[in-house]
């Protein structure tokens, strides 16, 4: 357990590294960001004006555009997780991987987080200076940082383990890419990227609250502009209780696919 | 004797058309998965606004068969402008590596041949979900439709005309392929909001260096007033964005250099 930690650390470590020497590349696709939260800015005045209303949702337009660029730096993260288990399978890369002295699941996770985290940080600061342009500070307190910082490291690992199983679903399908497809347009509707669950309907936040997609984005973006630390705990327990779920998933689905791989020559 | 020309190139557009989808019937599966891909990517975007409309059901005017109709003029004229005109999307790339040579052997003018040298799969699937969610969801009348045709033959021209631009930037800078992608994410990101939501120097831009307002403005009154003005300028908007695209390109190829690259196509 120990000894697959270090490894894990070694290996997050470096991909982060590799991610920090392009941090150009990163930042010139934060443009985009800037872009979209403008348009947010502008639909949600609109919304709020037409409203007649200062909150909604529980949110001030202030709280909205904040809600909305963090959950913008979360979905924009994401790394070509599932796509890389993809090519690794079906090149058969896969085969020198498995000489490696880390379990290949662990590996392809602890990588695509220590990438996440740099390019998480670099859209979170582009996106955070853009809407302090916009509307400003709102009012933040000194935990919401350091909740955010922990739910959304959560969030990495149940959205990477997602991405684990649909990659390696690539043993037994021809190609993952509609999964892939279908998995990231759900978490983007239904985990509140673009809007929040508050103002869902009703029906359809009862059934959401039970999948692990709000937990991914609605739930870091939320405690970020509305720290609470009971809410803080409970999200906490339903992310770890989510991991623990899908972990024992992706070790089964590795285990059926280990039993598929043959390898000759070298 | 310009009769007999523009059946030339028509003729021409038909051979070509008829070639990529045959290259594209080969690999059927593929095909098929990749239009269904983007019509699944559009619909969660439908399903987004869905949501908002649910709760809110006017913004500044704006119903929800206005987002409808306007997601299905800018898929449909999208999908047409790219589905058979695909090497104008990654133009930047090809001036930059210097692969226009092989394009200038043909006889006739070079764009149409480098504009309709490739198929898009995807862009297809804008295409069928454009007229899909049009014909189910907003159920419009003949003479309705038979406009719509009309406005998404002008949206195609406005995408040509701009792929054209932004490609011809490589031509200037060298190394445009990336300012050449976010301008086109730009456009892409403001053709998709309701044009109502940008005001004053917004709406400038939006029908000038980022020629949005052809898609999402323009075209969606011209459907919802049923008002032939708004038709009109959107064609005239259309074929200016073309005619200055056309025109920034054959200056720019001026400046072209060969990249002597040894290649064959296929």
């Amino acid at each position: 357990m120990k000894n697959s930690i270090r490894q894990s650390w070694a290996v997050a470590k470096v991909a982060a590294r590799s991610n920090l020497a392009y941090i150009g590349e990163v930042a010139s696709r934060t443009f985009f960001l800037a872009v979209i939260l403008f348009i947010f800015l502008k639909l949600w005045q609109a919304t709020y004006r037409e409203s007649a209303s200062a909150v909604l949702g529980g949110l001030s337009l202030s709280q909205m555009l904040w809600y909305l660029t963090v959950t913008e730096a979360i979905y924009m993260s994401a790394p070509r997780l599932a796509q890389q288990i993809d090519e690794d399978v079906r090149s058969g890369a896969l085969a020198v991987r498995l000489l490696k002295p880390i379990s290949y699941p662990l590996y392809c996770l602890s990588s695509a987080l220590g990438e996440r985290i740099v390019r998480f940080l670099a859209n979170f600061a582009t996106g955070a200076a853009v809407t302090f342009c916009l509307v400003g500070p709102f009012d933040c307190t000194p935990a919401a940082p350091i909740m955010l910082l922990v739910t959304v490291l959560l969030a990495f690992v149940l959205d990477g383990l997602g991405h684990l199983i649909i990659g390696l679903w690539a043993f037994w399908l021809e190609d993952t890419s509609g999964l892939l497809l279908i998995y990231t347009r759900l978490s983007m509707i239904l985990g509140g990227m673009l809007i929040p669950m508050e103002l869902f309907p009703d029906w359809l936040k009862s059934f959401v609250l039970f999948l692990p997609f709000p937990y991914l984005v609605w739930g870091p973006a939320h405690l970020f502009v509305h720290s609470d630390w009971l809410q803080f705990g409970q999200l906490v327990g339903l992310q770890s209780l989510y991991i623990l779920v899908m972990l024992g998933v992706v070790n089964l689905i590795y285990g059926w696919a280990l039993e598929r791989i043959s390898a000759h020559g070298g | 004797m310009w009769f007999s020309k523009i059946l030339s190139y028509l003729r021409l557009a038909r051979a070509y058309i008829k070639l990529n989808w045959s290259m594209q019937m080969e690999y059927r599966g593929a095909f098929v998965s990749q239009a269904l891909a983007m019509f699944l990517n559009n619909g969660t975007w439908l399903a987004f606004w869905m949501l908002f409309f649910s709760r809110f059901p006017v913004i500044k005017g704006w119903e929800q068969a206005d987002v409808v109709t306007l997601w299905a003029i800018s898929a449909a004229g999208f999908g047409l402008g790219n589905a058979f005109c695909w090497n104008l999307h990654n133009l930047a790339a090809m001036v930059s590596r210097g692969e226009l040579d092989v394009w200038m052997l043909y006889p006739r003018s070079l764009i149409p041949h480098l504009a309709l040298g490739k198929m898009s799969a995807t862009a297809i699937g804008d295409l069928a979900f454009g007229y899909f969610i049009y014909i189910v969801m907003v159920r419009p009348d003949l003479q309705h439709f038979l406009l719509f045709n009309l406005l998404v033959v002008a949206v195609a021209v406005v995408f040509i005309g701009f792929n054209l631009w932004r490609g011809s930037l490589a031509f200037y800078f060298g190394q445009a392929e990336v300012l050449s992608e976010q301008w086109f994410f730009a456009m892409i990101t403001f053709s998709t909001y309701p044009n109502c939501l940008f005001d004053g120097w917004m709406k400038v831009v939006l029908y000038t260096l980022i020629p949005a307002g052809f898609v999402s403005g323009l075209p969606v009154e011209a459907l919802r007033d049923f008002d032939f003005s708004a038709a009109a300028f959107t064609w005239l908007g259309a074929l200016a964005v073309l005619i200055s695209g056309a025109a920034s390109f054959e200056l720019g190829l001026r400046r072209y250099q060969s990249g002597n690259l040894l290649g064959m196509r296929s």
